[in-house]
């Protein structure tokens, strides 16, 4: 399609897709990663027969094809349906009042398409914030209101809600990662990531559409199983144990790991992908909570060894599900309060969210994050440190579920500045950060050609301001480290360093917060951080 | 899904390639298998890190944390890379006919 895309193109010729990326016209970055600045594999010759290909030469999320006429009719009912149930009380318990102000107020000033990482790094139109919410605008305006069609042309409402539409839409809701950067700049507030939040919503609630990596194998492997994972209590006990034993061979202290204990002080609640993926992240974590003294435990009840709440991501119910267990098991173990590890959307979920559901005593379980309370023993005196065990490159990157949207933003720093002698901001950073590329569930949605677009794209403006945040010792002799507190920007992190060679060509490695506070223990003789691949 | 020819059968790969139906493997499914992962040659190293995989996962169901398959195998993870080069996750997994590995890891 040629020339700059129209809003309403997203209903037309549906045979092709409604814009191409190239890779060579994408934001450039320093040498030696210019050349070629990333690649995105082509989708498979035969890949538009067996499912929608027709967004931007990118599928996450392997739409089948109606299979007939009557199928394709009733999901784009389903649809309409759909835009209407997002107005009513009843139907949107969660985000009914701000989804009603973004609807009505935009004036098109285009300052969130300058804050946007996606945008920013393509400069593609249909990734703009607007586009998207123009078009879902347009659509309500015409389906949802009363006499809409009747008075669409003098409401400009132009977008034809058709198969072509709603496919395109379905894809185009994933080009997003939530990250509410938009929101935060818009001079009138207008949350362009909640109307593709609220689209993925409808998808699924609606339409059943929803990515396999969040859903079938995401908040209903969790509910049935315990973790997304698929670990059940007596694997998680048992990772546990062995990661109990690897780290006491490895730093000498005896790692012990307390569970289901009764009336604890701090409930601990991991994202599961750190015990499978990052053992080194919950083994400081014992370490550190063990040497400062804290009343702690773990627990195996129900889903409580997994923070995780993809519902967020995509659908209110399947939130309300996981969030009512998290904090009902808490309730049920009489411990103080609900710390979360090194998890963004944990945090935001069980944290802040969960306020929209949770009444009574469940309401009143104390939900925290791990930060201020870190920044607290690192700062106690209670351990010994020494900081010169740290004296290489560190920056720091800002999960924008606990940063921007939760507003935790100096603790992580204090102590940073405390135990790194070389800790260096990004630009911008804190409540300005941009997010990593892998948020909203995209650092585990991997199917087709999807992660090379998340890399190459979604994660470009972040894998540039590490790249400039170690600019006076680019080499890989200098070992340099960045710190993301959260596993979903670890999984992204580490996907982007393992795709641009990062680690050979730059010496880039990264980790978690806890890795650098037990690496600068005195009481920890060898290098806690191992500079390899992990 | 999409089906294809591995080992002398047809069988359905999810979008990642990874075979559906874990009985549908055997060594020669593991052979193809291995081939869309850009490893023509099944060395005895390849097999001590499929094999492991292949066990952990026909008693727990699920495959082993990474570390575990560092330390029963004796290698390194960038030793793993250089056998399977998506990795442990997506590449060893698929070899061994696991499902894709789920949930943040």
């Amino acid at each position: 399609m040629s020339g700059r895309v129209r809003i309403k193109d997203i209903g037309l010729r549906g045979d092709q897709p409604l814009a191409e990326i190239d890779t060579d016209e994408l934001i450039p970055l320093p040498p030696p990663y210019d050349n070629p600045g990333g690649t995105i594999q082509e989708l498979k010759p035969d890949a538009a027969e067996r499912m929608v290909c027709n967004l931007d030469g990118v599928v996450a999320l392997s739409l089948p094809h109606p299979e007939s006429p009557e199928e394709e009719r009733a999901l784009v009912d389903h649809f309409a349906e759909g835009l209407k149930k997002l107005f009513t009380r009843e139907n949107n318990w969660s985000f009914l009042q701000p989804l009603t102000l973004a609807m009505e107020y935009c004036v098109g000033c285009q300052t969130c398409s300058d804050a946007c990482h996606v945008f920013k790094a393509s400069g593609q139109e249909i990734y703009r914030p607007t586009y998207r919410s123009e078009v879902w605008r347009r659509l309500v305006k015409k389906y949802a209101k009363p006499n809409g069609k009747l008075m669409a042309p003098l409401t400009g409402a132009d977008v034809d809600l058709n198969w072509t539409t709603i496919s395109r839409l379905y894809e185009l809701a994933y080009r997003c990662n939530l990250c509410r950067r938009c929101a935060q700049v818009c001079p009138i507030g207008v949350d362009n990531g909640l109307i593709a939040h609220e689209l993925r919503k409808l998808f699924s609630q609606e339409l059943g559409w929803a990515p396999r990596e969040l859903h079938e194998q995401g908040t209903v492997l969790q509910l049935q199983v315990g973790s997304s994972t698929g670990m059940n209590q007596v694997l998680v006990k048992d990772n546990v144990e062995f990661i109990d034993e690897d780290m006491t061979d490895e730093t000498g202290i005896e790692v012990t790991t307390p569970w289901d204990k009764e009336g604890a002080d701090v409930l601990l609640i991991h994202n599961a992908g750190e015990i499978m993926s990052w053992p080194e992240n919950p083994g400081a974590f014992a370490i550190i909570l063990n040497a400062a003294g804290i009343d702690w435990t773990l627990a195996s009840e129900g889903i409580e060894y997994d923070g995780v709440n993809y519902g967020l991501f995509y659908d209110d119910v399947q939130l309300a599900r996981i969030a009512l267990k998290h904090v009902s098991a808490a309730k049920k173990l009489g411990v103080k309060k609900i710390v979360m590890g090194e998890c963004g959307h944990q945090h935001k979920a069980i944290m802040t969210v969960a306020d929209r559901i949770l009444t009574g005593e469940l309401r009143d379980v104390k939900r925290v994050s791990c930060l201020p309370l870190l920044e607290e023993i690192v700062f106690s005196g209670k351990i010994e440190f020494d900081p010169s065990k740290n004296d290489f490159p560190v920056t720091l990157h800002d999960p924008c579920n606990i940063v921007r949207n939760l507003g935790i933003v100096e603790p992580q720093r204090r102590i940073l500045r405390y135990l790194c002698p070389q800790f260096r901001e990004m630009t911008p950073h804190g409540v300005d950060n941009y997010c990593c590329g892998g948020g909203s569930g995209f650092a585990v949605m991997s199917g087709n050609n999807f992660t090379d677009w998340r890399v190459a794209v979604a994660g470009r403006m972040k894998f540039k301001q590490i790249l400039d945040a170690f600019a006076d010792q680019p080499g890989p002799e200098v070992k340099k480290y960045v710190c993301a507190p959260c596993s979903n920007c670890k999984g992204q992190i580490r996907d982007m360093l393992q795709y641009w060679g990062a680690l050979e060509k730059s010496g880039i490695t990264y980790g978690g917060l806890v890795e650098l506070i037990v690496n600068a223990m005195v009481d920890v003789k060898e290098p806690f951080i191992k500079w390899e691949m992990h | 899904m999409e089906k294809v020819q591995l080992g002398g059968k047809d069988i359905e790969i999810d979008e990642d390639g990874f075979i559906q139906d874990p009985d549908a493997w055997d060594e020669s499914v593991a052979r193809d298998l291995a081939k869309t992962e850009g490893v023509d040659d099944m060395t005895d190293e390849h097999w001590k890190v499929v094999n492991y995989l292949r066990e952990y996962y026909l008693e727990y169901n699920m495959a082993p944390m990474i570390r575990k398959v560092c330390k029963t195998t004796g290698f390194k993870l960038k030793e793993i890379y250089d056998l399977f080069p998506s990795g442990p996750a997506k590449g060893a997994c698929k070899v061994a006919g696991l499902p894709k590995p789920t949930g943040c890891v």
